[in-house]
């Protein structure tokens, strides 16, 4: 009995942790454009396969390789905003279906390039080796992410909160029309947010890339449990964000340790959002604001 | 008693007090029957010159016949549904079940999976009465991958990695060329049939109020529309006819995968029939399943293993330069009826 609660205590914090690195990005895209960024799911296979390419054509090595990979991530991302957000956001069946697309061509481009049977393997691993906490086994490189991922959330939080541009997102999140009044930029911010999302993204992905399987598909099942943590928490609320990411952490490690059966591991978090919704159905925390 | 009486440009059919109307004015139905024409022949004039196109069309009549009712439910609820393949899992996997462990034929499955369509639509039906803008989008999303993983966590009943097989088939002939084009015109029919029916319902007192909920639901409310009793109304039957398609599938390709149409993927393939097509104008859905099946299939014969990319890339560029699709390009000259509005925050 110890041992299940140890397992799922320790998991519980672990997956959530490295679910609110996957997750954070989207919560805030959809507090700050109030879109749902249904092409969100192109960011984990062009860390992973953008990464990949850069070392296996240019030969560069793994680090230049992905802060390479992170410039054409933020330029990827410039062009989306300018190219569809901007255009279509009053126009939204044209704006989801155009950001689905490209998750879609950036998967396909993927598998081209890659297929699966290509091997891509990223040595990311921070740490190797296991950790034996009481009756619990984890992979050190998990819990360094878990590390990384409450600091980055540490340091997002003091951005929005303290800064006077994160106060400024903040306020283009509730009003944008005062925000226009009072003098700030919102082009730029909007770049800019869509951009700093990626980090913490990026940064999930490749702490997951050495533990986790990578294929071009996988941006689909994380772009899913973002979708499920950002409803979860309130669509956009960081504070939200944190607890339903734990929370569905939780359904997961449940599934996998008390019911021993990680097949119901997905359809676990799927029923839980269900029943939140159906109880308080504008999420765990106001969707008005970030914070 | 029928009372039949011809106008100068009609035909008026009484009944009772019932009154039908059939405009003879060629301007109203002469490309409608150009195209059914060509597309009735089209079947047979494949089976001689290249049986491969029928299959093609088979596909293009289906995509079509998905994102027809997918049409009636976006204007009907006035919401944007993102898992209308949900439905099609619901009825291919009652035809399939039904048929591989009773051995039944199409037409004995046939009532069961629309039987279990309106169920199913029944019991998630509150959703386009409670959820709106973005959750209701997330809760369609969801709903069809729910159902994906049901069938991956009980393998013993769905065989959610390889699919239920042994299906009994729509058709047996004996000769596999004569199947393909009986299912050629079957698959035109079922397309010709939601083509009327969706048609018809969206030019009747029923499509006018569907419409005054698609335009604004707070104002059709307060004009006094049950807005509750036509979302419902529209949203099973619309998930009732895309749940037939279900059944086509099980029965057509005699195995029925989920994971073949409850992904995102095949979602947005409709998406795009509907969106390219023509912005959920009903014949737009005709125009856009045609374009899409047979772009795939051109672009599969020549350009080989490319097409995967460049096929979003062409229809994304699509998207942006059709501003009302492709059936815009034909109703730009012409008189303008109804052009429904998609909903996705609201």
């Amino acid at each position: 009995m110890l041992t299940y609660i140890e397992n799922v205590v320790v998991y519980t914090f672990l997956m959530g942790s490295i679910y609110l690195l996957i997750a954070l990005g989207f919560s805030l895209i959809c507090g700050v454009l109030r879109i749902f960024h249904l092409g969100y799911a192109y960011i984990f296979p062009l860390t992973v396969y953008g990464t990949w390419m850069l070392m296996d054509k240019l030969e560069w090595p793994l680090v230049p390789s992905i802060l390479g990979m992170i410039v054409i991530q933020f330029i990827i991302a410039a062009l989306i905003y300018k190219g569809i957000i901007k255009k279509y956001l009053n126009s939204e069946d044209v704006l989801l279906t155009a950001l689905l697309l490209i998750a879609l061509i950036v998967e396909q481009a993927a598998s081209y390039f890659y297929p699966i049977q290509a091997g891509v393997f990223l040595e990311t691993t921070l740490m190797s080796g296991v950790f034996q906490l009481g009756g619990v086994v984890v992979p050190k490189q998990l819990v360094v992410g878990s590390g990384i991922a409450l600091a980055m959330t540490g340091a997002f939080v003091i951005f929005f909160v303290k800064t006077k541009t994160g106060m400024a997102i903040r306020a283009l999140s509730q009003d944008i029309y005062s925000s226009k009044i009072v003098g700030i930029n919102v082009e730029t911010l909007y770049v800019f947010t869509m951009m700093i999302v990626l980090v913490p993204v990026i940064i999930g992905t490749l702490i997951v890339a050495p533990v986790w399987a990578l294929e071009p598909q996988m941006g689909w099942l994380y772009m899913i449990t973002a979708i499920l943590i950002a409803v979860l928490g309130g669509l956009g609320n960081i504070k939200g964000t944190i607890m339903a990411s734990y929370l569905i952490g939780f359904a997961h490690a449940v599934s996998c340790f008390v019911i021993s059966e990680p097949r119901f591991m997905n359809l676990s978090a799927l029923i839980v959002v269900m029943i939140f919704l159906i109880i308080r159905p504008q999420g765990l925390a106001r969707s008005e604001s970030l914070w | 008693m029928v009372e039949t009486e011809l106008k100068r440009d009609r035909i008026v059919i009484r009944l009772g007090t019932k009154k039908w109307e059939w405009v003879l004015e060629p301007r109203y139905w002469r490309n409608t029957l150009i195209w059914a024409v060509i597309l009735f022949l089209f079947p047979t004039a494949s089976y001689f010159f290249s049986p491969g196109l029928i299959n093609t069309m088979i596909s293009a009549n289906i995509y079509a016949a998905i994102a027809m009712p997918l049409a009636l439910l976006t204007i009907g609820t006035g919401r944007m549904n993102f898992g209308p393949q949900f439905y099609i899992g619901v009825g291919g996997y009652t035809a399939a079940l039904l048929s591989i462990t009773y051995g039944w034929g199409p037409l004995l499955t046939l009532p069961f999976a629309i039987l279990m369509c309106i169920v199913a639509a029944l019991i998630f039906s509150p959703l386009v009465l409670m959820a709106r803008g973005l959750y209701y989008v997330l809760l369609t999303l969801l709903l069809p991958l729910v159902f994906l993983e049901v069938t991956f966590i009980y393998p013993d009943i769905f065989k959610g990695d390889t699919g239920l097989f042994g299906i009994v088939p729509l058709l047996d002939t004996g000769n596999a060329k004569t199947n393909f084009l009986y299912i050629g015109y079957i698959s035109t029919a079922i397309m010709f049939a939601y083509l009327w029916i969706i048609n018809k319902v969206l030019k009747s007192r029923y499509g006018l109020l569907m419409a005054a909920i698609n335009d604004d639901e707070d104002v059709a409310h307060s004009i006094g529309i049950n807005i509750n009793k036509i979302k419902i109304i529209a949203f099973v039957c619309a998930c009732t006819m895309i749940g037939i398609i279900g059944w086509f599938y099980a029965h057509y390709f005699s195995s029925f995968a989920g994971i073949t149409y409850l992904p995102l993927t095949f979602m947005l393939k409709i998406l795009l029939v509907l969106m390219i097509g023509g912005r959920a104008q009903v014949f737009g859905c005709v125009v856009g399943g045609y374009f899409v099946a047979f772009l795939e299939m051109l672009m599969i014969r020549f350009m080989g293993p490319i097409q995967p990319v460049l096929f979003p890339i062409i229809l994304l560029i699509l998207l942006f330069v059709l501003p009302e699709g492709l059936f815009g390009l034909y109703r730009k000259r012409r008189y303008r009826e109804y052009l429904p509005t998609i909903h996705v925050r609201r």
